[in-house]
């Protein structure tokens, strides 16, 4: 039978929950601005079963159910592919537009350095024998040389740069899969006790993200409660509670840039052969148009120099010398346009710039040299010459560039929806928890009024006499 | 739709983000007037530029190439003008001279000027433009021409662009024009012969001189003529490739520049996106009930 003493043990039990509602709509407030942090909701429910009193049921106040996160399991099986899509075309777009070694407007480009070059060749040609124009023709073709050394320097530099950061990332990966691995046992071992561990969720749920931007990894939940981790190719990141080791080693076959590599548990390490997210991007930039433009630099070095020592070796200098190339780019054509460099035979002394065709003419004899102009807007393998072949190299980084950026703009803007519903369904609004919070007080101030009326009641009845 | 605080802000930074990263193009584009700084922002045009930039240089280091071959050829016609002066003179003192009724003096004096005649046209045969002897043909290092006439030059023909892959001869040849090989006459030694013959007081071999001054003086004439050609020729180039520079360079200017009126809309158009973004941005963050809650 409903009793005083039983009104006032429920009056307790119910201080309690609304005491739960008001903590929760607290901590969600504390957190309104923690990334990652998902709203909870204390779930409050009558309390059952309802007293039987004669023909009637009493009921018995309310209990905390539980508290539970906001989440939409639909956008969150989407936001991992939005989240490393959208990092992977944004490195990728960022590192293209990091590079300002084939800008146009750039001073001392490559253009200019060849335009100087062939206007030096002009002027020393009608005064073959002028020390002084001579000496500004070896100075315009040091020019050019530089100035191929500091383009594909700048390229080279930014692929490196990528192998920097492709390093950071790996470390990165790897604490966080650990991180991930880790979180995994904790749940479970919280779940055993019944409860829903939702801070240490979130705490998985932010290392899940920040994986699948690093990597496009996709998180796949297993009957335990666990979240494993898959690598865009299947390879296993995050196993239960047991992380796999990304590393980088150098790829001789890359020019020594550095190459992927995945150990699982217990397992030796093999090449990566697919990777997404930011990773991904760098890769993309690094060995796609960064890659495209060194070759396109590199072969422009090999042929210009091959086009214009063929003419320079068949002319004479001042002294007789004859047979001498201009431009010296090795032996492959890999990294010419690094090593390029003007013959020292020609650097150090400026008379063997072979601008005579024949050595009886000297020094007035400028027929070689104007064979040399003719290689100016002579074709190149690519039956280009070589302005245009410039130009060809850096309308294709250009439009490389130009794709990644507009591929990222269409990415950013997915994962910049995905991730506002995904707000909008788990984040904190805080003026609705400052409802809720004055609604669990209200609640609260109702039942201490229950408990007061309740302790009047037994007042009078100990007044009875 | 469900709207939060994050919301709120997420999207003020975005936003905001947005529109100062617009205000920041805009303002570069208006303040350095380039319209591709990064091959990304338009490819084509990036590729383009190069090539009209490389044709705008060549096109301007051949007006410069023709402009000083035009300028030399004007030196070598001035050269052979004193030259045809000398012969001029040379061809009235052998007519006076060759005449009866004047002295073994007279004649020597006479021949005191044809010598003097004959050192200022080796002097002016001997001119340089530059470091250049430009009656040398190809061996232009030393003078071409000794204190007797004799040519140390040789053969060549120099030539000089005049559009890209077109050449024309820029010099004359010494030893056609002056030394008469291919059939003409020897200028200098037939200077030699008359100031030989007039100092021998010899009238008749005086007299046999004139054909080969008029020889002479047709052959110089000639060889201006060819020059005139050419500086013609020269001229052109410069001004034809003065205007295909321009045109290159108008193409290029087109290609990357930005255009003043399109710049300075956009910075207005980015300045009231900024200034729409903040304000909407401060509007939306004062409402909460933070503020009206007691």
């Amino acid at each position: 039978m409903a009793d005083l003493l039983s009104i006032l043990s429920t009056g307790a039990a119910s201080l309690a929950a609304h005491r739960a509602a008001a903590a929760t709509a607290s901590h969600n407030l504390e957190n309104s601005a923690t990334p990652g942090y998902t709203r909870q909701r204390a779930v409050l429910e009558a309390t059952l079963p309802a007293e039987r009193v004669s023909n009637a049921y009493i009921g018995r106040g309310v209990l905390l159910q539980g508290v539970t996160q906001a989440r939409d399991r639909f956008l969150e099986a989407q936001i991992p592919g939005a989240l490393g899509q959208a990092a992977r075309s944004g490195a990728t777009a960022t590192a293209l537009q990091s590079v300002s070694a084939l800008d146009p407007e750039a001073a001392g480009g490559l253009g200019d350095a060849l335009s100087a070059f062939y206007r030096a060749i002009r002027a020393v040609s009608q005064n073959a024998g002028d020390p002084s124009l001579r000496q500004a023709a070896v100075g315009a073709s040091r020019t050019v040389t530089l100035a191929f050394n500091r383009t594909r320097g700048a390229l080279e530099e930014t692929r490196t740069g990528l192998d920097a950061k492709i390093a950071g990332a790996v470390t990165e990966v790897n604490d966080l899969a650990r991180t991930v691995a880790s979180l995994n046992g904790q749940i479970r071992t919280a779940r055993a006790s019944g409860a829903e561990p939702n801070d240490l969720l979130d705490a998985r749920q932010k290392s899940l993200d920040r994986l699948a931007e690093l990597t496009g990894a996709t998180p796949v939940p297993t009957s335990e409660g666990d979240v494993s981790v898959f690598l865009p190719a299947g390879s296993p990141l995050v196993v239960n509670d047991r992380a796999s080791t990304l590393s980088t080693a150098s790829d001789a076959l890359n020019g020594g840039h550095v190459a992927l590599w995945l150990a699982p548990p217990g397992s030796a390490p093999a090449a990566l052969g697919s990777v997404g997210g930011e990773l991904g991007g760098h890769l993309d930039a690094r060995d796609g148009a960064l890659k495209t433009a060194v070759t396109g630099v590199d072969t422009l070095a090999w042929d210009l120099a091959s086009s214009v020592n063929a003419v320079h070796q068949a002319g004479f200098g001042l002294d007789g010398s004859t047979g001498l190339a201009l431009f010296v780019v090795g032996a492959t054509l890999d990294g010419a346009a690094g090593r390029m460099s003007v013959s020292a035979a020609v650097l150090t002394d400026a008379r063997r710039l072979a601008g005579a065709a024949s050595a009886a003419a000297l020094p007035g004899d400028a027929a070689n040299f104007n064979a040399l102009l003719a290689t100016e807007q002579a074709p190149l393998s690519g039956g280009l010459d070589a302005f245009s072949t410039l130009s060809q190299v850096t309308s294709a980084f250009g439009a490389s560039a130009r794709t990644a950026e507009a591929i990222a703009d269409g990415d950013g803007a997915i994962r910049d929806q995905l991730v506002t519903m995904r707000e909008g369904t788990s984040g904190v609004s805080i003026d609705e928890e400052l409802i809720e919070l004055q609604k669990s007080q209200r609640a609260y101030e109702a039942v201490t009024r229950v408990i007061q009326a309740s302790s009047d009641m037994f007042d009078t009845l100990l007044q009875l006499k | 739709m469900r709207v939060t605080d994050k919301m709120l802000f997420d999207r003020a930074t975005r936003d905001g983000g947005r529109a100062r990263e617009r205000m920041e193009e805009a303002v570069a584009k208006a303040s350095s007037g380039a319209r591709v700084v990064h091959p990304g922002d338009d490819p084509a045009a990036a590729g383009l530029v190069t090539v009209a930039r490389a044709q705008a240089e060549r096109n301007d280091a051949i007006a410069e190439a023709a402009g000083r071959a035009a300028d030399e050829l004007n030196a070598v016609d001035g050269a052979l003008s004193e030259v045809v002066n000398g012969l001029t003179r040379a061809r009235e003192l052998a007519i006076q001279l060759s005449s009866a009724g004047y002295s073994a003096s007279q004649r020597s004096g006479g021949a005191k000027e044809v010598r003097q005649l004959l050192a200022a046209s080796i002097a002016s045969l001997n001119t340089r433009v530059g470091s250049r002897y430009v009656f040398g043909g190809r061996l232009d290092g030393a003078p071409p021409f000794d204190a007797t006439g004799a040519y140390a030059g040789d053969d060549g023909v120099r030539e000089v662009e005049i559009a890209p892959g077109v050449l024309q001869a820029a010099n004359v040849r010494a030893d056609v024009a002056v030394k008469g090989v291919s059939g003409g006459v020897d200028l200098l030694a037939t200077l030699d012969a008359l100031a030989t013959a007039l100092e021998a007081n010899d009238p008749v071999a005086a007299r046999a001189t004139l054909d080969a001054l008029d020889t002479g003086t047709k052959q110089l004439s000639l060889a201006r003529t060819d020059a005139g050609i050419a500086m013609a020729a020269f001229d052109t180039s410069v001004s034809a490739s003065r205007g295909a520079r321009d045109e290159a360079r108008t193409r290029a200017s087109h290609l990357t520049d930005a255009d003043v009126i399109d710049s300075s809309t956009e910075l207005a158009l980015a300045q009231r996106a900024l200034e729409a973004v903040l304000t909407s941005t401060s509007q939306g963050f004062k409402l909460t009930l933070l503020n009206k809650l007691g």
